[in-house]
């Protein structure tokens, strides 16, 4: 009965937990070049469930199988889906499709964004919105010159019709395994490429997060469900220990 | 993972005040559709996450979109637009100097040529009294009938730009001042590369597009509407939590 209680309590807690991604999901369901948190369940211990007739003398003890000991939060994934292109018309506003990432300098080091939401800065360098320093291939910032700039597809930056520079885009293969999710719409990762394949720029356009609204509240609901299903078990299982204690316990 | 609903309940809140900054963003651009030489601004929204811990949403700042607004005619010939980077300088009351799209000039009765908000406009010339038929070239070389009737050129009105013009500090009245994230202020002859050209008879409409600004609002509604129900049920599960014992 006490094993029952924090099976509940368990699912209380992984509910928590995912409540909380959930939630930051929410949030940023208008951030440009956002990637989903996925989070995952999974089974907590196993231990033995046993039967004991009460028989004195004898070692009566009777094994009969296992029995799962609750829930807990597994590891978080990011989905690396495409998210939808928005229109903006900002000549310094990018996107990307497929599995290719810019690079950017941030005082932590090289990371990988998605998102491409640039601007030039008062010394002319192509920096982040939030002021970090976008890389070209060899790594180095990137200084245009005054004028007209325009992307091609494959990353090319021209301001006036002469080459600038060429976007620094890290393109992987499996982006889940490669990169690991350090700050907010950042990742470290390799410094070079594992594909080969060609990356796609956008220039013009935004990548909206990839997160989906209907699927976002349904699993709301499916977390508050499961919340107030495992907080019921919690209360049944106290009731019951009440009553074996107040019942049992008397004489007569 | 160690989390707390309570930690919960305070993405939500961040997103929630998020959400109301960008609506007055938005409102401003609206307010704003018809406004000459306004430019739109968009909330710019960041991710915010430290070693794992999911921490909701950011609004990190808010960026103008210095798009050019669509010409539009006018009768009068101190309706100056440019079409290009520059703006105009005019000297605001405190003496610094702000910059402008708006150009629609009017002669003040000292016969200066002043803004739209009243501020005068910053050039080398001066309009004397008894000038009229004041026009300007696509160089900015400003030219009127003198007393006499004779013509005579009277100043140049230069343009300015900057290397970063979305980095400008909003001074309201459609004026905009220098900041260290727009860069130094680079004067040039109207025309001239960058700067753009100057056309009398003309008005710079707003950027605003509003199909795009109401398609932002709609979606601004719909995720303000899930900020709150996330809210409200982070906010059940911790009464149940509260709730757990039995009365």
């Amino acid at each position: 009965m006490i094993k029952g209680l924090y099976s509940a309590v368990s699912a209380m807690v992984m509910n928590a937990a995912r409540q909380q991604v959930l939630s930051h999901n929410i949030a940023n369901l208008q951030t440009p070049g956002f990637k989903q948190i996925l989070t995952t369940a999974e089974d907590f211990m196993q231990g033995q469930s046993v039967y004991s007739p009460g028989l004195i003398q004898t070692d009566s003890i009777e094994y009969l199988g296992t029995m799962g000991l609750g829930t807990q939060i597994g590891p978080e994934f990011i989905d690396f889906g495409q998210g939808a292109l928005q229109d903006t018309g900002n000549p310094l506003d990018l996107a990307l499709q497929g599995n290719s990432f810019f690079s950017v300098k941030t005082p932590d080091g090289n990371r990988y964004t998605r998102d491409g939401r640039f601007l030039r800065d008062a010394d002319n360098t192509l920096v982040t919105v939030e002021g970090y320093q976008v890389l070209d291939d060899a790594g180095q910032p990137i200084t245009l010159p005054d004028g007209d700039v325009s992307v091609s597809s494959e990353g090319a930056i021209s301001v006036g019709g002469t080459a600038v520079a060429q976007l620094g885009i890290g393109v992987f293969t499996t982006p889940r395994t490669d990169l690991q999710h350090t700050e907010g719409n950042l990742f470290s990762g390799p410094t070079a490429s594992t594909s080969q394949d060609v990356p796609l720029v956008v220039q013009g356009y935004l990548e909206t997060s990839n997160a989906n609204p209907s699927q976002l509240m349904t699993q709301l609901v499916e977390v508050a469900r499961s919340y107030e299903a495992a907080q019921n078990i919690v209360r049944n299982q106290d009731e019951l220990l009440g009553k074996t204690i107040a019942s049992l316990g008397r004489i007569g | 993972m160690s989390s707390s609903l309570f930690h919960t309940l305070n993405i939500s809140r961040q997103d929630i005040l998020s959400r109301l900054t960008d609506l007055d963003v938005s409102a401003n651009n609206l307010a704003n559709v018809n406004t000459a030489g306004f430019k739109t601004s968009r909330s710019n929204f960041q991710e915010m996450l430290d070693q794992k811990l999911t921490e909701g949403v950011l609004l990190s700042n808010t960026q103008m979109l210095t798009a050019q607004g669509s010409l539009t005619n006018s009768t009068n010939p101190l309706d100056w637009a440019i079409q290009g980077e520059g703006l105009f300088s005019v000297t605001l009351p405190d003496g610094t100097t702000g910059y402008t799209r708006d150009g629609q000039f009017v002669l003040d009765a000292d016969h200066k040529l002043v803004s739209a908000s009243g501020y005068p406009l910053v050039w080398d010339g001066t309009i004397l009294e008894g000038m009229s038929d004041i026009s300007i070239s696509s160089e900015g070389v400003v030219s009127a009938n003198d007393a006499d009737g004779v013509r005579v050129e009277v100043g140049t009105v230069q343009l300015s730009r900057f290397p970063n013009p979305s980095g400008l500090t909003s001074h309201g009245d459609n004026v905009w001042l220098e900041s260290d994230a727009s860069g130094a202020v680079q004067t040039g002859a109207a025309g001239a590369e960058n700067f753009g050209t100057l056309n009398p008879y003309r008005i710079e409409q707003s950027n605003v597009n509003l199909s795009q600004e109401m398609t932002h609002l709609i979606t601004l509604q719909r995720s303000f509407s899930m900020s709150i129900k996330a809210f409200q049920q982070t906010d059940t599960m911790i009464s149940q939590a509260i709730n757990l014992r039995k009365a």
